[in-house]
């Protein structure tokens, strides 16, 4: 392990989850869920504290007569909730302007 | 991946040589689930959670989505890849 | 206790022996890869070359060429040295 890189402090992955901990990031869940909140806390296994998220469910239906596909989203919100890591896909911090 | 476990003979490259040649390379990152994404790889760790930039998310190789940073989580990788390559379908 | 093992020949042994050939890889579920091994570690993921990349799907087999690449170990289902039967 070289020790001398240095790189906006992002040395392992889950650095990149610990510098997004107070705000709000994306995550994207099997089954084609996606949650959009703040983070409170976090594991290694990447379980999540979230708070005032909103969630988006995406399903896709066959349409009976047509055989066209009908992409539908359902959305919520939750006051916080917890994630299970063992779902997550992808976790994106909000877009840093630089 | 810390060791390889394998004798550096010759030409061979263990996956622990493969991930030190990479960092700030661009990359594919392709999941279980087809989903690939190409961006710039930042780091990893011994789970394959994978850190990358300027993220691009593709579906059926349509581009889906764009993250500035993305962390994505090993167990979904099913591979990951220098980028140069091509594509055929059908057959 | 290797010495146990009858067929004198570990499963990790037959791998190193298909560093530098083609190797033909089965995945779980609908993928196939072939590609020249490179090297591997202990839970057998994989650096494999000039990879050729085989995906059943409903519109029929997606193929996808690849320089390189690091193969997770996790969802392999079978090892065949030498390259697949289809090879060009």
């Amino acid at each position: 392990m070289s020790t001398t890189e240095e790189e906006s402090a992002v040395k392992e992955p889950l650095d990149l989850i610990r510098l997004s901990l107070d705000e709000r990031i994306y995550v994207k869940l099997r089954s084609d869920r996606e949650l959009r909140g703040k983070l409170h806390a976090y594991d290694q296994h990447l379980n999540m504290i979230l708070g005032d998220v909103e969630e988006i469910v995406t399903t896709v239906e066959i349409d009976d007569e047509t055989y066209e596909e009908i992409v539908r989203t359902t959305r919520r919100t939750v006051p916080y909730l917890f994630v299970r890591g063992d779902g997550v896909i992808l976790v994106s911090p909000p877009l840093r302007t630089a | 991946m810390s060791t390889g476990g394998e004798k550096a003979s010759g030409n061979t490259k263990t996956p622990a040589d493969f991930l030190k040649s990479i960092r700030g390379r661009p990359v594919v990152v392709k999941l279980n689930s087809g989903v690939d994404y190409r961006g710039i790889l930042a780091c990893l760790d011994g789970y394959m959670n994978i850190a990358m930039e300027q993220t691009e998310e593709y579906v059926n190789g349509q581009l889906k989505n764009k993250y500035g940073d993305a962390f994505i989580r090993g167990n979904n990788v099913l591979y990951i890849s220098t980028t140069k390559r091509t594509l055929a379908d059908g057959a | 206790m290797s010495s146990n093992n009858p067929s004198q020949l570990l499963p990790s042994e037959l791998i190193d022996r298909c560093i530098g050939s083609k190797i033909w890889v089965i995945m779980k579920g609908d993928k196939e890869l072939v590609g020249t091994l490179r090297g591997f570690d202990v839970y057998v993921n994989m650096v494999l070359e000039d990879v050729t990349e085989y995906e059943i799907t409903a519109e029929g087999r997606r193929i996808t060429k690849l320089d390189q690449i690091l193969l997770n170990g996790n969802n392999i289902a079978i090892l065949v040295p030498g390259g697949s039967p289809d090879a060009e």
